[in-house]
């Protein structure tokens, strides 16, 4: 049967992929002005993709049950349209005066950022109250 | 059939408060008493034998994190329990013993 | 039979820390994947009713009883509600039920370290 120490393996598995998912936000509003970024193009938007995994895989392929954990399958550009700005002006405006620009929606990056702050939080908290119940099963050894 | 320390100590009162019987008595069954106190010894020890395995096989459990904390920790306890209990009926059955050597023929 | 003895009750004590442990498993499952699409969130389901438990005859020394708590069934959490991503984990609920279980197994564990220095203390005090 899954044990304890495999249940804190699955929230700190969720610690590096939140992680993750902020480091991801925090670029896209870094770059969501960024009209040219090294390839020429805008800036496209990074999209983490997270799948849920067996904490040990060795014993889950032994039909033992194990904790579920979580792990980023890979980081992508997100591949919706660029948004579009009129301003004549601006270098990188088209012969029609509009801009493309990265298809990040500030408020939204916010908002995912909070939220796999929140998580990442709560994972923590979760280590902490797995430990202490290991702790407590240990004392029952003691005198 | 190994016994279990929990369920003989819940009778613990009875069993290491065994009165000592009369001389008379005692030599009459003297040969059933310790045909009964070998096969009570005897059970006992295969009780500590089983709960220490099963102790050593749930800290290995443990250690290769296949079994829980708790699990392994009420077998030591149990295995604790096991033995201290199989010693203290020895020591009674011991000077139960010498008591009844002394006794006059 | 009506009384409950020793060894009964460290059983139905056992099994309510595996239970426990069961519960605080399948909680950090679900939340560590609490920002996976389509995860749907899980709970242990028990058999037996933990009444049933204290009826049951002494388990046979040394054995350690596999019972109906060591290999419980996983089931998703009914009336889950899905967000857009079809995830139905709650972040506050996952922690209130780590929190429950994390009580319910400190409670058998106190009464547990209590029965076996009572246990322990009956056998080498005995004269």
């Amino acid at each position: 049967m899954a044990t304890l120490s495999s249940a804190i393996s699955a929230a700190a598995s969720a610690l590096s992929v939140e992680r993750t998912r902020i480091e991801a936000a925090v670029s896209n509003l870094a770059n969501a002005e960024s009209t040219r970024s090294v390839n020429g193009q805008p800036y496209r938007r990074r999209d983490v993709v997270v799948r849920a995994e067996p904490v040990d895989s060795f014993s889950a392929a032994l039909g033992r049950s194990t904790a579920t954990g979580v792990k980023v399958s890979a980081v992508v550009e997100d591949q919706s349209d660029f948004r579009r700005r009129y301003e004549p002006s601006h270098p990188d405006a088209d012969k029609n005066g509009f801009v493309s620009l990265p298809n990040v929606d500030a408020p939204q990056e916010m908002v995912d950022m909070l939220g796999a702050a929140r998580a990442y939080q709560a994972n923590l908290a979760a280590i902490g109250i797995i430990r202490d119940m290991v702790a407590k099963a240990l004392e029952l050894g003691k005198g | 059939m190994p016994l279990d320390p929990l369920t003989l100590s819940s009778a613990t009162g009875s069993v290491l408060n065994r009165p000592k019987a009369g001389g008379g008595a005692e030599a009459g069954t003297g040969a059933g008493a310790t045909a009964s106190f070998g096969e009570a010894l005897g059970r006992l020890i295969d009780g500590v034998e089983q709960s220490s395995a099963t102790a050593n096989t749930a800290l290995g459990g443990m250690m290769d994190k296949t079994t829980d904390v708790h699990e392994a920790m009420i077998a030591l306890q149990r295995e604790e329990l096991s033995l201290q209990l199989t010693i203290q009926i020895r020591n009674k059955l011991v000077s139960a013993y010498q008591e009844i050597m002394r006794m006059p023929i | 039979m009506n009384t409950i003895d020793d060894a009964a009750l460290i059983e139905a004590l056992r099994q309510q820390m595996t239970k426990s442990v069961a519960r605080q498993v399948a909680a950090a499952g679900n939340l560590a994947n609490v920002d996976t699409p389509n995860y749907k969130a899980v709970e242990p389901t028990f058999a037996d009713a933990l009444k049933g438990q204290l009826q049951m005859a002494a388990p046979r020394a040394g054995h350690i009883n596999p019972g109906d708590a060591s290999k419980p069934q996983m089931r998703e959490i009914k009336d889950a509600v899905a967000r857009r991503d079809g995830n139905t984990v709650e972040l506050d609920r996952e922690l209130l039920t780590m929190t429950r279980a994390s009580g319910d197994f400190a409670q058998a564990q106190t009464a547990l370290a209590a029965k076996f220095k009572l246990v322990r203390y009956a056998i080498n005090e005995s004269k």
